[in-house]
């Protein structure tokens, strides 16, 4: 599994699109959240938090496309899956090698705790919680992007089909979508957007219910992707 | 040993195989030999446990490949069809990972001994496909097993190539079974001591190589124009 991983992750960091991606992250992260500071006059990291779905919507997928579609169009799967490895193994070391790309990710954005630390008091763990949300929202984008990739051959289809879909999560907790719906519908589809399990963390909230909702998500797409691959017809 | 049991495939529509059933015994090299789409490339993949068998039964070892899948690959070194590598993988790094994978301590005496020490430091993409097929060949070998199976081994290869392959095969053939699949019906001659012709998903011969040079040849086309005619 550590041999998997390691290769895993090798194939990002061996890579200048890695490097791209990742640098491209953390700078328009950084950039956003400084060009709204001053226009909110807050210290919080809130605005950065809430921007975060949105960046991870693009930058997941990005990331996560090659995963499973590239091997298969290179036929290097055939490889992988006749090592004495399980589907699962193969599986994680792939999304915990994407996870580890996002936490370099992420890294690029403490900056801006930070210099809002020299700047004025900001509550720390809130700042905590946030990370760890952010963590636990790119984990459900990332098996849910994993298993698009091996629903293709092409990256540009699964980078398409993850961002499609984790487009349409984010919007079912907007306040756009809620416009249209009657209460009762709102509350139902909203509980199921990652948007509005992520606003609980961004508030400095750890509850248990979006703990839950998000390694559920996660979970569940994880297991969908090893199902598909033991299918191989 | 490997067994198999009126084993079938099917693809859609397609019987890619058609209820076959063969035994291997220890030391044997098998040339597996049928035109492009007979099924030689399904019925390595069924060992491997890479594609189920959609009737009868398949076992490797006291293994089944479907439900002891890693235990079946502990003793399968398997190269694919076209030899896919990680192309971006210098030739070291990747020799390394499939090593780890198979548990290989002393990789680098094989190394040696198939003569990649000269490009260990190349990416696999600047290889000749000479060098890609050794790379390929060598990764098979990891982890000793008793079983090998590779899936045309010296296709798109010049012809010294081809030779080294072959003669690569035939000295590896020590305690271990070798099925190799092919539509070259002079690398058989050359290299098996068992051959089976495999045509539209069915085995229409197995048994011992003709001793007479050109037999395979002659035997492949006696064995399908029999079998054409009893349709």
């Amino acid at each position: 599994m550590k041999n998997l991983f390691k290769k895993e992750l090798n194939s990002y960091l061996n890579n200048p699109l890695g490097y791209i991606i990742i640098v491209l992250f953390g700078i328009f992260a950084n950039l956003f959240f400084v060009k709204d500071i001053f226009i909110i006059n807050s210290a919080s990291l809130q605005p950065f938090f809430s921007l975060l779905p949105w960046f991870l919507l693009i930058f997941i997928p990005a990331v996560a496309m090659r995963s499973f579609a590239e091997e298969k169009r290179n036929n290097t799967l055939e490889i992988l899956l006749t090592l004495p490895y399980s589907e699962t193994q193969i599986v994680l070391s792939k999304f915990l090698s994407i996870l580890t790309v996002l936490f370099l990710a992420l890294l690029l954005t403490f900056s801006l705790p930070i210099s809002l630390l020299f700047l004025t008091k900001i509550y720390i763990p809130e700042v905590i919680v946030g990370y760890l949300g952010a963590l636990f929202l790119g984990a459900s984008f990332a098996s849910l992007s994993i298993f698009f990739s091996t629903k293709t051959k092409n990256q540009v289809v699964a980078f398409l089909s993850s961002l499609l879909c984790l487009f349409f999560l984010l919007v079912l907790g907007s306040d756009f979508l809620a416009s249209f719906l009657p209460k009762i519908f709102q509350d139902f589809f909203s509980y199921f957007s990652p948007s509005y399990h992520f606003q609980n963390f961004m508030k400095g909230v750890l509850d248990i219910r979006s703990v839950f909702y998000f390694f559920s998500l996660t979970i569940l797409f994880l297991f969908l992707t090893v199902l598909e691959l033991e299918k191989r017809d | 040993m490997i067994i198999f049991s009126s084993v079938s495939k099917v693809f859609g529509q397609k019987k890619a195989v058609d209820s076959i059933s063969f035994k291997t015994k220890e030391g044997e090299i098998i040339g597996f030999l049928g035109p492009n789409g007979a099924g030689k490339t399904t019925t390595m993949r069924l060992i491997l446990g890479y594609l189920k068998p959609t009737t009868g039964k398949v076992s490797v070892g006291d293994f089944d490949p479907i439900d002891n899948r890693i235990e079946v690959l502990k003793q399968v070194g398997y190269l694919p069809e076209n030899n896919p590598l990680y192309l971006e993988m210098k030739v070291d790094e990747y020799l390394n990972f499939i090593a780890c994978a198979k548990n290989e301590k002393n990789w680098q005496n094989l190394v040696e001994s198939v003569g990649l020490n000269e490009v260990l430091n190349k990416k696999i993409e600047e290889l000749s496909r000479g060098f890609k097929q050794r790379v390929g060949l060598t990764a098979a070998l990891f982890g000793n097993p008793k079983y090998l199976i590779l899936d045309e081994p010296t296709s798109g290869l010049d012809p010294i190539e081809q030779e080294k392959i072959r003669d690569l095969i035939k000295k590896l053939a020590k305690k271990k079974t070798i099925i190799f699949s092919t539509h070259i019906l002079s690398e058989v001659e050359d290299v098996a001591n068992r051959l089976i012709i495999i045509y539209q998903g069915k085995i229409i011969y197995d048994g011992k190589k003709p001793k007479e040079k050109g037999g395979v040849e002659k035997l492949f086309k006696l064995k399908i124009k029999a079998y054409e005619k009893s349709l």
